[in-house]
């Protein structure tokens, strides 16, 4: 027993190193696309450049400054955008027990970009989006949790209350596109859509953290989230504050979904399809779950965007390549759990 | 280690459950025996910390079970619900180790003592075979012991199970009796269980607690208020208790 438990702890190792250096590779190759051609070796280069410190001729050409601060920004973000979807998604699936649940359908996606709309619109264009975003995000989950909750089928009451929920947030927003002026208008309908095309430094500058911050988190949680995967009743007869450490697996996946959405606007179902693969290839233990849908979640994410830089003469929004893969899976699921439904 | 209930009252919609002066005590197995809806279930949640009653004073070895953290309740009394219908499908293994969760916080995951725990108790309860296995592929009888392994994983001194025998075939019915007659005797666990069916009775419980209604009817041991009379009064149905081969028998 003690050999097939250490052959798996190998094997699940090299599961992890792959996920880790799986985004790592992408990220450097994806440094190299687009309409201007960068050669890895130059990319590199520049790179090592940059990290260095050192002032150098390499670091004022055209090609040094696409790749630093057009492409990087970008690049990053669409990995901690795809990390962080999945991470929070293959947690909330946890915590509620229900494979179909993620950000979107609980409302946050849609609460989070109309505070970040709010803000942009109505409060000054230097003050963070991401407060009004996570705090929004965050309300609209308590919405959802609050109307579903004591309900007999708490399933169906969860999917619905989240879609009025959400709702009720897109009437806000497009309350607040009817008053905006013209110019944020434009900026805020392409924003909506889920792009990362806007990225700048200065944008990541207050994302960044708070993601790897509620990231680490989670992932600290990751065996914790196991037990909270059970009943109530368990998980308290094993010990847990079950109440207290739920609504914090529910503020962390919050706050990193809507620190995304707060700059790359509404990106669904990623945390959906990715959490539910890597179960199939690593099973229910999120203790791999968690770190393996990270890098997983941030490698699709980066594909995607690759996919729209190189295949679209045009900047087509993410967030639309997302819903159309991201949809026919979330029925397909539906379909197979149809027992769980009646 | 034992459980002495001073004053315990659970009330909920217009049931009350209400028990004064019990003492649950070590090395033995104590059935909670009564007709359905008597409050069983409900005297082992409130055991378990799981509801809140309006009175609750119980002693574990003279602490006050109210007062006890989670994690601090979680070390001296475990709970062995009748089913567990996982969401996620855990391997044996990663199940058992649940157990461990008291001792663990927040932020961490189980370490080299934790998982030497749920070997030790994996090879105590022979289930090497199954350890490797998913949850969701176990039989009900073999799910009901790997539910009772994350109970000694949680290396409680008393545990609680709620009907741990009901929908077992035969084999899996004595197993489980055989299981909690040598926790009792071999490891000074206290075992509180609620029974269904009262024929496995006097194979199963040194004590009894009977209840009907939210009243405790009588207790002792099983020797003696095993009777016909009282089983009579606490189920409302004509029975009688005969010997064979040494063995207490019920014929209704």
């Amino acid at each position: 027993m003690l050999m097939t438990g250490s052959q798996r702890k190998i094997e699940n190792r090299r599961i992890l190193y792959a996920a880790i250096l799986l985004p790592l590779f992408l990220l450097i190759v994806s440094l190299c696309l687009g309409t201007l051609k960068v050669s890895l070796r130059e990319v590199l280069e520049i790179l090592l450049a940059r990290i260095s410190g050192e002032p150098a001729e390499l670091l004022t050409t055209p090609s040094a400054n696409i790749v630093l601060n057009i492409r990087l920004p970008r690049v990053l973000l669409a990995l901690l955008a795809g990390a962080a979807f999945s991470v929070s998604g293959a947690s909330l699936q946890s915590l509620f027990r229900n494979p179909l649940v993620n950000e979107y359908i609980l409302g946050v996606s849609f609460g989070a970009g109309f505070g970040a709309a709010a803000s942009l619109v109505l409060l000054s264009r230097n003050f963070p989006p991401q407060i009004l975003a996570f705090t929004c995000g965050l309300l609209a989950v308590a919405l959802v949790l609050v109307i579903s909750e004591g309900a007999r089928n708490t399933l169906v009451a969860v999917l619905l209350t989240g879609i009025i929920v959400s709702a009720l947030f897109q009437a806000l927003l497009s309350a607040l596109e009817f008053i905006a002026s013209p110019y944020a208008l434009q900026s805020l309908f392409f924003w909506l859509l889920g792009s990362f095309s806007q990225a700048t430094w200065s944008d990541l500058l207050w994302s960044v953290p708070l993601i790897l911050a509620g990231l680490a988190f989670l992932l600290k949680m990751s065996w914790r989230i196991n037990v909270l995967s059970l009943s109530d009743d368990e998980a308290r007869s094993l010990g847990l504050a079950v109440k207290r450490e739920r609504i914090l697996v529910i503020c962390l996946a919050t706050l990193i979904t809507s620190a995304v959405v707060a700059v790359a606007g509404i990106i669904g179902w990623v945390g959906l399809i990715v959490p539910h693969a890597v179960r199939g290839l690593v099973g229910a233990d999120n203790r791999l779950v968690l770190p393996v849908s990270a890098g997983l979640g941030a490698s699709l994410m980066v594909l995607a965007d690759d996919l729209i830089r190189t295949l679209f003469p045009f900047e087509f929004p993410v967030g639309i390549l997302t819903s159309l893969v991201g949809i026919p899976f979330f029925l397909y699921l539906i379909r197979r759990s149809r027992a769980t439904w009646s | 280690m034992q459980i002495r209930v001073e004053r315990l009252r659970v009330r909920y919609q217009d049931f009350e459950l209400s028990v004064d002066n019990l003492l649950f005590s070590t090395n033995r197995v104590t059935a909670l025996v009564g007709p359905n809806g008597a409050g069983k279930s409900t005297l082992l949640r409130a055991l378990a910390g799981l509801i809140k009653p309006i009175v609750n004073s119980v002693f574990i070895d003279g602490l006050e079970l109210a007062r006890l953290r989670g994690w601090e309740r979680a070390g001296l009394v475990s709970y062995v619900p009748q089913e567990h219908n996982a969401a996620l499908n855990f391997s044996v293994f990663d199940f058992i180790l649940m157990g461990r969760s008291g001792y663990l916080n927040i932020f961490s995951s189980p370490a080299r003592a934790d998982y030497q725990k749920v070997e030790e108790v994996i090879s105590y309860l022979g289930l090497e075979a199954l350890a490797r296995r998913k949850c969701q592929e176990l039989s009900s009888g073999e799910r009901r012991i790997v539910l009772i392994a994350r109970a000694l994983a949680q290396d409680s001194k008393i545990i609680l199970l709620d009907e741990p025998t009901t929908f077992l075939d035969l084999k899996h019915e004595m197993e489980v009796i055989n299981l909690l007659r040598r926790l009792a005797a071999d490891r000074a666990k206290t075992i509180i269980t609620s029974v269904h069916s009262i024929d496995l009775i006097p194979r199963l419980a040194d004590f009894l607690v009977m209840i009907k209604a939210g009243r405790i009817l009588a207790t002792g041991p099983t020797t003696e208020i095993f009777r016909a009379e009282l089983l009579e009064s606490l189920f409302d149905y004509p029975l009688r208790v005969v010997e064979a081969e040494g063995k207490q028998l019920i014929l209704r």
